[in-house]
């Protein structure tokens, strides 16, 4: 046991010294994603685009003045760069980039809408982003409905004016009706019954009016609002949301690189040769192995958190034992992930291509930057088979919700990083203890 | 690290009976038949790519052979314990250990993984440095030492848990001369000390250092000697060195060879100087000084001679050449 002990500890040593003795790789580690971090969060304020708009009216006689009702204040995603009168103008600007959307005002809005049809605004952009069309196409709903809130908005204020005459008309007639109610002959109870439901009637539309008067134009145009609020009281800016899923794609990215660079090296090296001679097992070397980076990068993860958090003021609403556990779990897997990449390259630069081609898959399908939710379910298989994927989920949670560790999430990727384990032990008992036939 | 203490147990450390090796219709080891006894310099010489390294790996357990039968320390190789392993120490071909890490760090390394105690280790490995001379070394980068450098700490490496059995594969390929003889002063001390040295080389001059010299050529193994008797194999028998004050004659030449110890015919260095094969050269002497003292050959000098090892070598490779090819 005491030797089993030594034998390990033999590769915890080397590894952490040549690590160590590499200044520069270490200030690289550790700055080099809290840098990235700080660098996101100057990049991607917290602001939605806004987009230079021309406005075209090509009938501007049309328009019976009301041109601002189209391009003033419509929304904060609009700013109204120019009006032009020549489609072509503008579209030449939108090809060139000097503008960004380019939206059309029918010709005779008022003229179309008081024949009963619709009046269609026509918005140009020139993105070819799925994203960014996805945006203009949701400023562009704005825009419609803000549009036709302020013209109903207008007609309901013109309507509750013109109510006020009919009311006082209504206050002329219910009078006339008490009056001529005190001109019927006593005993013709048919006439008085018939004025008195008439007088009611009145009062009754009077009293309607005055509601619709009373209230204001706004509710009567927008009876409804709504009001998103998340259960937490913190609302996240993009750096905060996005840095837990940049440190576990770093960490993964980290351990996968040096475990995939471990194996192949000693294996091109030849000291291989000499393990296979010496007294030492295939295990006792995986886990030192193991056991080196997993210290090394517990370490370098602890710095990075400590820098995310306390100069980036990155949320944690969570707890630090749910937090140690998750990031654990993510770098035993992701080292299980590594080590297998060094047990099938022939050669560092395939190892490294290898590591490479899985940073790119965390990307795309860990839900990085896109929901899983929206992923195919047959390719939802592959998302979950990258240890980024449960890495992201917990730690989102964990950091941005306050929860505590996702049980299913953290067996799953510990199931995932034993399996792995066992197959690297298996592929350098392969290497290390059979003979060539 | 003396082991003579414990190394009582006298015969065979190594004991190779028809041990073949192919690597697809290649066949690298062939038959190979022989005995190493413990304690001595086993010197293994061939060409490049004779087999030498194949037989290593097959001695060390890497390979499992392909037929034949092998013990090592009195196990079949592929079955080797830990405890067996740690009786063996290998040095490999190339250099091997960490360039980032210092001599020291390379050599702790190295006991780490043989098992080496704390306690015990820090006192071993400067006994190590000071064996190898590198004492003065051991802080450096061992990328940034010299190649026969990287030798001396490979080699303290391979002695770090202190093994019975020692497989040098090729320790002095590519070093200069006067290092190449340190490092045989280094195995002679081994020796001494009670290891048992199993060595390749493609030097064959080395083999004058060794107890047992095994010729390896194109996956055989020709033949398992002692330098002398492998002079003596590979010309058949003695040389002996003539010198004269005079010019000697032909008719002189020919009453030598008919002589009945003497081999073969007899080879003229030059007018005053020849060399002749005999039986044996002790027995020998004293007659060619009769038989020249009959013909009134005035002598200077007669005293056996011993051709160098390249020479030996070629003469036993020739030997094989033509066994092979009896018609040519």
């Amino acid at each position: 046991m005491f030797r089993f002990l030594i034998r390990i500890s033999s590769f915890m040593s080397k590894e952490w010294t040549e690590i160590l003795r590499q200044p520069k790789l270490i200030l690289t580690l550790v700055f080099g994603p809290f840098l990235i971090m700080f660098l996101f969060g100057l990049g991607y304020p917290d602001q939605n685009r806004s987009l230079r708009t021309t406005f075209v009216a090509e009938d501007p006689g049309s328009l019976q003045g009301e041109m601002k009702v189209f391009t003033e204040s419509l929304s904060p995603s609009i700013v109204s760069q120019d009006t032009e009168n020549n489609k072509d103008l503008a579209l030449a600007k939108l090809a060139l980039n000097q503008t960004d959307l380019v939206i059309l005002i029918p010709k005779d809005p008022f003229g179309t809408v008081q024949k009963n049809q619709q009046a269609k605004f026509v918005i140009y952009h020139n993105e070819v982003d799925p994203f960014q069309i996805a945006y203009i196409n949701s400023v562009a709903r704005i825009y419609t409905y803000e549009v036709n809130r302020r013209i109903l908005q207008t007609i309901t204020e013109q309507g509750q004016q013109g109510a006020g005459t009919v009311q006082d008309n209504l206050e002329s007639a219910i009078k006339k009706t008490q009056t001529l109610k005190q001109a019927i002959p006593p005993g013709d109870s048919n006439a008085a019954t018939q004025v008195n439901d008439l007088e009611k009637d009145l009062t009754t539309v009077h009293d309607q009016l005055a509601t619709f008067r009373s209230m204001g134009s706004s509710v009567l145009v927008n009876p409804f609002t709504v009001d998103t609020t998340p259960i937490s009281s913190i609302q996240f800016t993009p750096t905060e949301f996005f840095a837990p899923a940049v440190i576990v794609l770093l960490l993964q990215h980290l351990s996968i690189t040096f475990a995939s660079l471990s194996i192949v090296r000693e294996q091109r090296s030849g000291i291989m040769e000499l393990f296979r001679v010496a007294p030492l097992t295939a295990l006792e070397t995986l886990i030192g192995k193991f056991l080196s980076y997993l210290l090394f990068e517990i370490l370098l993860a602890g710095v990075i958190t400590a820098l995310a958090v306390w100069l980036l003021k990155i949320p944690m609403l969570g707890l630090w034992t749910n937090y140690a556990i998750a990031v654990v779990v993510l770098l035993f897997t992701s080292l299980g992930v590594g080590f297998l990449i060094s047990l099938i390259s022939e050669t560092d630069t395939q190892a490294v291509q290898y590591s490479m081609l899985l940073l790119l898959a965390s990307i795309f399908f860990s839900g990085f930057f896109l929901d899983l939710r929206l992923m195919w379910q047959p390719i939802k298989v592959l998302a979950w088979s990258l240890p980024a994927t449960y890495g992201i989920r917990m730690l989102q949670d964990i950091m941005l919700r306050g929860a505590s560790v996702p049980l299913l999430l953290v067996e799953g990727l510990a199931l995932i990083g034993i399996g792995l384990f066992i197959l690297d032990w298996i592929l350098l008992r392969r290497r290390m203890e059979s003979q060539y036939s | 690290m003396n082991l003579t203490k414990n190394n009582k147990i006298s015969g065979d450390i190594i004991d190779a009976h028809e041990l073949t090796m192919m690597f697809g219709e290649q066949t690298s080891v062939n038959a190979l038949t022989m005995k190493v006894p413990r304690g001595t310099i086993f010197g293994f010489i061939g060409p490049s790519g004779c087999g030498k390294t194949t037989t290593v790996r097959l001695l060390t357990g890497i390979h499992k052979p392909t037929s034949g039968e092998v013990t090592v320390l009195g196990k079949e190789p592929i079955h080797f314990s830990k405890s067996d392993r740690e009786k063996i120490g290998y040095l490999i071909q190339s250099f091997v250990l960490y360039p980032e890490l210092t001599v020291w760090e390379n050599l702790n390394f190295a006991a780490s993984f043989y098992g080496v105690g704390l306690l015990s280790r820090h006192g071993r490995l400067n006994k190590l440095l000071e064996f190898v001379e590198l004492q003065e070394d051991k802080n450096k980068l061992a990328g940034a030492l010299s190649g026969g450098m990287k030798r001396r700490l490979s080699l303290a490496a391979t002695l770090v848990h202190n093994p019975e059995l020692l497989f040098l594969d090729e320790p002095t390929a590519g070093i200069d001369p006067l290092l190449r003889r340190k490092f045989w002063d280094f195995f002679k001390e081994l020796q001494e000390q009670g290891h048992t040295l199993f060595v390749t080389t493609q030097y064959v001059g080395e083999a004058a250092y060794c107890d047992l010299v095994g010729v390896m050529y194109e996956g055989k193994l020709l033949m398992v000697e002692s330098p002398d008797a492998l002079r003596r194999k590979a010309y058949g028998g003695d040389i002996i060195g003539i010198k004269t004050a005079e010019w000697i004659r032909y008719e002189n030449r020919k009453k030598l060879e008919s002589l009945p110890f003497v081999r073969g015919k007899v080879k003229v260095i030059n007018d005053q100087e020849i060399e002749l094969i005999v039986d044996d050269a002790s027995t020998a002497i004293p007659a060619l000084m009769e038989a020249t003292k009959a013909e009134r050959i005035n002598i200077e000098t007669i005293e056996p001679v011993s051709p160098p090892f390249d020479d030996v070598f070629v003469k036993v490779i020739e030997k094989e050449n033509t066994k092979e090819t009896p018609n040519v």
